[in-house]
């Protein structure tokens, strides 16, 4: 770089506006090293990355956190107090449909490569979820957008931000003088405050503008819901921890709400019986959800039936368990005697909640239409809930229009041809728009489309213009949490092309110039900042990442009687649709890996397995054994799925737990322009979703084809044989251990009496074990297999993605997987899961059987792979009873795009091709705080080495320590009464014991012994 | 010169009053010599060798391709998978290994127990030994992940100090089939060592004369030779007995040792051993019976030594079903859970179909040979030796693939299927076995000329003067 010193005053600053965007620059950076010309223009290369490595190194060198002094250095000058190599923390947040998650990014060297929650962050306590876990993947991904397109007819033209300047500053300079007729914007929801200002400032420079948002998947039920019961709509979240018992009615309070994290972590602190604590959850809902599947009662009820139930259940509480309303509700007890005829449960239900006033909660997914959310406003109310276990705050967006109806009144004003320009900013509204409005051909109406989108998806495709989005992890924006708080989103690294952020995109739409995405935050900042001291304020906020006092203030509205009477009679008039063999019903679902679509070419979620059905790269038609047998549909069987006309052929997967006659299809796949990883993967069901059928329709009716099509799935790879299927069914019974809580009052040394082991005899000396001994426990009471670990396993330790071929054929590379297994009759099928990875015995069958000794056991105890020595010979897998040793069966690291390759842990090795690998308890964790605790001249602290998968666990179900220390968790956990060793009769010695899940049935309902009453 | 026949004599029923006729034909030792040397003597192999090696080498050709793919792509082009470590490749092996039992068994068993019959067919049978040796080998060293580092298996000393883990029962293997292989190898040349010469002397082109006077190793068939000779071949055998019975055991212990269920169990080093001299007499008489009909070798390889043959199958296949009961037997009887469903699971999951296959073709076809009829008829001989090698193939199968798609973890059973590399790479192997025994036909005297002559007639009662064992090269000393 001898020509960077030829100025003095240049000698080691350099602006990165000159690296990025400068065509000087570029033509320099050819000029000098023809090299980097011959870099295909589609790949990032390394020098390029370095680069910006180092202009990111600066800025965090500066205070701590990301600065934006916008300056690279090179590494010949090292920045004072960054010291390469060791990874730093940043905090940060990200934002999904509006819900925000908080989030401390780990760089390495400038380069973010492992995501996790924010400690600081009351949601997160340090938790993420999948999707979070997943982020830096999607950062280095190959197929972002690079550059800016423009299309004309059927060609498209490279552009430069500056091409779009040009042209922005000539139609939008028009815009601004017209005050915005025929302009409309079609956004993402965001809970930004400062786009919501910058949306303020749209009004006001484009007083004729439209403004659009759109979101495929939505909480508008409950925002109606919570409209007719209180007159405006406001957010319920839930105080889980103070409930005793839980009633959910297709409500997934554990993966699909604002607070999830914080919902599964009360919850199941709330039955730390060690604690002296237990709950009850009821769920009725029609397909498996993360949290039916920690239900002590699960219900399978078709969607549209779940309104009636709660009306029957409203019925009981009311007229006979003498439930008294709070304040006048002329009509209701009339609309309450439509409720017909309730089930059995029921009433048991009712007593319960009887029994919890204002210690029970009765929640309400947003699949339910809005009467359904009233009645359960009016129930929790009536229970003492409100304020207690149900709290409301404040929407800051309440008075925008339902996105159904925002994308309604869109296509209105296209079709009336009062629209000239369109501004998309994000999302995908081509993909994922209603199936009864044209997208395509509504873009196509409009002469002037924008799309600003971190890849070019479908629609950017169908757009003139597509600008290149800055990702979250390369963008200055701030989000509200859904109580309020604020946070600022930091960037941990420049962009890695020429990404902006949709503030930024609208500051340069609205002022006709650029402005930096900071100065913006910043100024929103700046007014919730105290005026003394703002800078050190400011850097706390960016330290931390949430704003204290920043909450909202929780709101006991009032209710409204004659909305929740209108509504309620609206709901019981309405009777739910007999279902059958000709009209059953379609369940709109999200997917529980791509969300809505939007991570469809991240390899790691698409892997991921579905959390109940295992199944990866791909979705399906997901039916009951019951329904699937009277269709004559076979699991794997290629169906015509037909609702109202729209068809689509999807696969069938057979499920056990699915209430009869519904199908539940998940949302997001099918993409035919997400990038290398996403396109053609499963089916997209978007193409049988309208605006009036977003949740669930009935009037489907499902045909066969004849043909199959194959699923790779991570657990269950085949048919099973009926050999098979009473086995598996028996023996998941001794490999995960559960009680009743009544059980374990009476005993609670149960499990020990669970467990009959023969005399134990080792076959040569044991070990002994001085100064650390690792061990950990995973508590199955906590466990709810959400999969978060999953990824957060894949992300630490650079495990690759192998494809849906190699899944199918049975060689996924999980170091943890979650094993679920159904218990009783299929249709109303018990769930149990259990996160497995290497359990690092003592008395290791794998380490006796390799013939090399490329698996020795550490002073510690831990169970090492030297994949140096492992020649390959796989018997180590054979021996291996857990079933957690991975293959390398062939170089799945090959052909990795190089900036892709910038996601890897450097801590970690990569796997060569023919090599043995398997779950290290993530031992460059445990090394890097030894070395730090031996520099300080100190023990090692409990607690202070947490594994990926535990420190992502959002309800503490992992804990991770030093079991020779008597004082740690782990070595209390392990002595706990519910603590077990899996295939302990094999006297293998894992270190890694389990906690016995405890159900708490209710008494009335737990006669029959399934834990289902009998109907 | 001796007769030759094409029509089967039948010396199957003995005459007690006279020793048993072995060698039927009123052969002579000149025609012997003739007989045996003028097959490899012949100039210009016949066009039906020419196409057969065609046909086997280009299967082994095919095999040697496949093993290259292999080892540049990765053993994921094979069928494994997680739960199914070891498919097709350890399955081979173990079947080849087994089939290298014979022999042995033949060779050195039977020699001390001086069954004079085996003089017959020992030269083939240790050759088919050795060459299913060599089939064998080739698998456990390409079935690893890293090919070019499986030298490591070796304790070789090197500067890290770096052995391997002693108590792994591969490195056992590595051990039992090296020295097997060596033992055999020994044992076989050794044995030759006198007809090489005689083909020496018999020579007629430079080429030939070089050549087998290099492997004769200098014979002359002076007294002192002899005597040295009949000493170490004695050794040889003793030292070969063991083997018999240990390499079995020992690459049984690949299995009994780990703790899959179906595999932990003792029976195993019996059960395999029994197993293997099934599969090895099987795949003798599969490849004896066609060769001694090309060759016109009825009388040499008379129907009483196919009868004994399957006497010993008979024998070894019902040891090999009994063991097949106690198995089911112990797991039922020793009440892990485990290894019951193991077992069920072999015969009513879905591997069904191999384990039946397995239980029909080793259990039941060889029971056919309690009828003298079945078992004096070539043809019914080798049908049924057919079976008992796929049965015996499907054996391996059924143990190694069986007990892993499904063992301790439900969550984690698979199914194992083979892909079209796991297929060819295993038909090449026998392609290379036929070539290398076609080769052998071709190359080598397949009958022990020597010995065969210790147990003519002419040895004993009919010429009362006592003779030196010996081999005459042609002619009878008058």
């Amino acid at each position: 770089m001898s020509s960077m010193n030829k100025s003095p005053d240049q000698a080691y600053w350099r602006s990165l506006e000159e690296l990025g965007d400068k065509p000087e620059f570029r033509q320099f950076l050819e000029g000098e090293f023809p090299a980097e010309a011959a870099v295909p223009t589609d790949a990032v290369s390394r020098r390029r990355f370095l680069q910006l490595m180092g202009a990111s190194v600066a800025m965090a060198g500066v205070v701590g956190c990301r600065w934006p002094e916008e300056k690279i250095v090179p590494f010949t000058s090292r920045p004072e107090g960054v010291d390469p190599g060791i990874p730093r923390g940043f905090a940060t947040a990200m934002e999904l449909a509006g819900e925000m998650r908080p989030l401390v990014v780990t760089s390495y060297d400038g380069r973010p490569i492992k995501v996790e929650g924010n400690a600081d962050h009351p949601l997160s306590l340090g938790a993420t979820d999948h999707f979070a876990q997943a982020l830096v993947l999607e950062l280095f991904d190959p197929d972002r957008s690079r550059h800016a397109v423009e299309r004309h007819g059927g060609t498209e033209h490279k552009r430069s931000w500056n091409d779009f300047e040009t042209y922005a500053a000539e139609h939008f300079g028009a815009l601004r003088a017209s005050g915005g007729t025929g302009l409309a914007f079609l956004v993402e929801r965001s809970s930004s405050p400062t786009r919501a200002a910058m949306q303020d400032r749209v009004r006001e420079v484009f007083p004729q503008a439209g403004w659009f948002e759109w979101e495929p998947l939505t909480r508008d039920n409950e925002r109606s819901g919570a409209a007719q019961a209180f007159g405006h709509a406001v957010a319920t979240n839930y105080r889980l921890g103070e409930a005793k018992v839980v009633a959910c009615f297709d409500a997934d309070l554990f993966q699909d709400h604002p607070t999830a994290l914080r919902n599964a972590r009360e919850y199941t602190a709330a039955r730390r019986v060690e604690d002296g604590r237990m709950n009850r959850l009821y769920v009725v809902e029609a397909g498996y959800s993360i949290t039916g599947g920690m239900a002590d009662h699960r219900f399978p009820t078709a969607s549209s039936a779940i309104g009636t139930t709660l009306l029957q259940l409203a019925a009981e509480l009311t007229t006979k368990q003498g439930l008294d309303l709070p304040g006048d509700f002329g009509g209701m007890k009339e609309a309450l005697g439509h409720a017909g005829h309730a089930p059995a449960w029921i009433p048991a239900l009712a007593r319960d909640l009887m029994h919890h006033r204002g210690a029970s909660v009765i929640a309400v997914g947003s699949r339910q239409p809005d009467w359904v959310h009233t009645l359960a406003h009016l129930l929790n109310r009536a229970l003492g809930n409100t304020g207690r276990t149900v709290v409301h705050v404040d929407l800051s967006d309440r008075n925008r229009p339902h996105h159904a109806a925002a994308m309604g009144f869109l296509a209105d004003s296209v079709g009336r041809g009062s629209v000239n320009t369109l501004v998309v900013l994000g999302g995908n509204p081509v993909f994922d728009g209603p199936a009864d409005t044209d997208m395509a051909g509504l873009f196509a109406k409009i002469e002037h489309t924008i799309h600003l989108s971190d890849f070019v998806n479908e629609t950017s495709k169908a757009c003139a213009w597509h600008l290149p989005r800055a990702h979250t992890l390369e963008s200055w924006s701030d989000v509200r949490d859904a109580e309020g708080r604020y946070s600022v989103v930091q960037p941990l690294i420049r962009p890695l092309y020429e990404g902006r952020t949709p503030i930024e995109l609208l500051a340069l739409l609205l002022e006709g110039s650029p402005a930096a995405g900071h100065v913006l935050v910043r100024s929103t900042a700046d007014g919730m900042l105290p005026v003394l001291d703002r800078e050190t304020a400011w850097l706390k906020l960016l330290q931390s990442g949430v704003l204290t006092g920043s909450e909202s203030v929780e709101v006991v509205p009032t209710l409204e009687g004659r909305g929740i009477v209108a509504g309620v009679r609206r709901g019981a008039a309405a009777h739910a649709p007999e279902l059958g063999e000709n009209n059953l019903e379609i369940i709109f679902q999200r997917d529980p890996s791509l969300y809505d679509g939007r991570f469809a070419n991240n390899g790691w979620l698409q892997e991921l397995p579905d959390f109940m059905t295992k199944l990866t790269w791909d979705n399906a038609a997901i039916l009951g054994y019951a329904t699937a047998e009277a269709l004559g549909v076979k699991h794997g069987d290629l169906l015509t799925l037909d609702v109202g006309g729209r068809t689509l052929e999807m696969a069938a997967f057979v499920q056990p737990g699915q209430a009869p006659w519904t199908c539940v299809v998940q949302l997001g796949h099918g993409r035919t322009a997400a990038g290398r990883v996403g396109d053609g993967t499963g089916f997209d069901t978007y193409t049988l979703r309208t605006a009036a059928t977003l949740d669930f329709s009935d009037g489907l009716k499902i045909g066969r084809t004849g043909r199959s099509y194959p699923l790779s799935t991570t657990q269950d790879h085949f048919a099973i044989d009926a050999t098979g299927r009473n086995e598996r069914e028996q023996r998941s019974h001794t490999l995960i251990l559960e009680g009743t809580y009544e059980e374990y009052k009476q005993d609670p040394n149960f499990v020990e009496h669970r467990h009959h082991l023969p005399p134990l005899r080792s076959l040569w000396e044991e070990r002994t074990y001085e100064g650390h001994a690792w061990g950990m426990t995973i508590d199955l009471n906590s466990c709810n297999g959400c999969n978060a670990c999953v990824v957060a396993c894949q992300a630490e330790n650079n495990i690759p993605v192998v494809g849906k071929d190699q899944v199918g054929r049975g060689r996924e590379m999980s170091w943890i997987r979650l094993d679920r297994y159904f218990q009783g009759e299929p249709d109303e099928a018990k769930v149990a899961q259990q996160p497995v990875a290497c359990v690092h015995c003592e008395m290791a069958p794998c380490e006796q059987v390799c013939p090399v000794g490329a698996t020795m056991h550490s002073a510690e105890g831990l169970n090492e792979m030297a994949y140096n020595r492992c020649v390959g010979t796989r018997y180590c897998a054979n021996n291996c009873p857990y079933k957690v040793r991975r293959f390398n069966f062939f170089n799945f690291n090959k052909d990795i795009p190089d900036v892709q390759q910038m996601v890897y842990n450097p801590e970690v090795t990569i796997r060569a091709r023919g090599v043995m690998e398997k779950c290290t308890y993530c031992v460059q964790r445990i090394e890097s705080v030894k070395i730090e605790a031996k520099n300080e001249g100190r023990e090692v602290r409990d607690g202070e080495i947490k594994t990926a998968c535990q420190q992502t666990c959002p309800t503490d179900a992992i804990v991770f320590g030093d079991l020779n220390d008597e004082t740690s968790k782990v070595a209390e956990l392990t002595a706990n009464e519910r603590s077990y060793h899996m295939l302990a009769e094999l006297n293998i010695k894992p270190r890694t014991s389990y906690l016995a899940r405890l159900r708490n049935p209710n008494p009335e309902l737990a006669e029959s012994s399934d834990g289902h009453p009998a109907h | 010169m001796g007769i030759l026949l094409t029509k089967e004599i039948d010396n199957t029923v003995h005459d007690p009053t006279r020793p048993h006729e072995l060698i039927t034909g009123g052969q002579t030792f000149t025609s012997v010599t003739d007989h045996i040397c003028g097959i490899v003597e012949r100039p210009g192999a016949p066009k039906a060798w020419w196409i057969s090696i065609g046909i086997t080498a280009s299967l082994a050709a095919v095999m040697f391709a496949m093993i290259a793919y292999l080892i540049f792509t990765g053993v994921g082009v094979w069928g494994l998978n997680n739960p199914v470590g070891w498919g097709w490749a350890i399955v081979n092996f173990v079947f080849w290994v087994g089939i290298g039992h014979a022999g042995t068994l033949i060779s050195a068993i039977l020699f001390l127990l001086r069954q004079k019959w085996r003089t017959s067919i020992n030269r083939f049978a240790e050759a088919m030994t050795i060459f299913a040796v060599i089939c064998a080998g080739i698998f456990p060293g390409i079935h690893v992940g890293r090919v070019w580092v499986v030298w490591w298996l070796f304790p070789l000393p090197n500067y890290q100090a770096m052995w391997p883990n002693f108590r792994s029962p591969l490195l056992w293997d590595v051990f039992a089939v090296g020295t097997y292989a060596t033992v055999s190898l020994l044992f076989w040349y050794t044995g030759m060592v006198p007809d090489l010469a005689t083909l020496r002397d018999r020579a007629t082109s430079k080429v030939r004369k070089i050549a087998y006077g290099f492997f004769a190793l200098g014979w002359r068939g002076s007294n002192r030779h002899w005597h040295r000779y009949e000493k170490a071949y004695l050794l040889l055998a003793g030292l070969a007995t063991p083997l018999v019975l240990s390499v079995h055991s020992v690459v049984s212990f690949d299995f009994a040792t780990a703790q899959v269920p179906g595999w932990h169990t003792t029976i195993f080093p019996p059960y395999f051993v029994a197993g293997a001299i099934f599969s090895g007499f099987a795949m003798v008489m599969t490849c004896l019976i066609p060769a001694r009909r090309v060759f016109n070798l009825q009388n040499f390889i008379t129907l009483y030594h196919l009868e004994t043959m399957a006497k010993i199958i008979l024998a070894t296949g019902t040891m090999v079903g009994y063991a097949y009961a106690t198995e089911f037997f112990i797991a039922w009887y020793g009440g892990n859970p485990a290894e019951q469903f193991a077992f069920v699971n072999r015969a009513f999951g879905p591997y069904a179909w191999a384990y039946w296959t397995m239980v029909s073709c080793n259990v039941i076809s060889p029971q056919f040979f309690w009828f003298k009829k079945i078992r004096t008829n070539p043809w019914s001989l080798l049908v049924i030796t057919i079976f008992v090698n796929i049965g015996m193939w499907f054996e391996r199968f059924v143990i190694t693939v069986t007990s892993l798609s499904r063992d301790f973890l439900p969550s984690s059973w698979g199914y194992y299927q083979p892909t079209i590399v796991d297929i060819l790479t295993f038909v090449g192997s026998f392609g290379l076995f036929f070539t290398l025994v076609l080769l052998f036909v071709r190359f080598l005297p397949m009958i022990a000329m020597a010995e065969v002559k210790t147990v003519m007639p002419q040895q004993h009662w009919e010429n009362k003067t006592a003779r030196p064992v010996g081999d005459y090269h042609g002619t009878n000393p008058e």
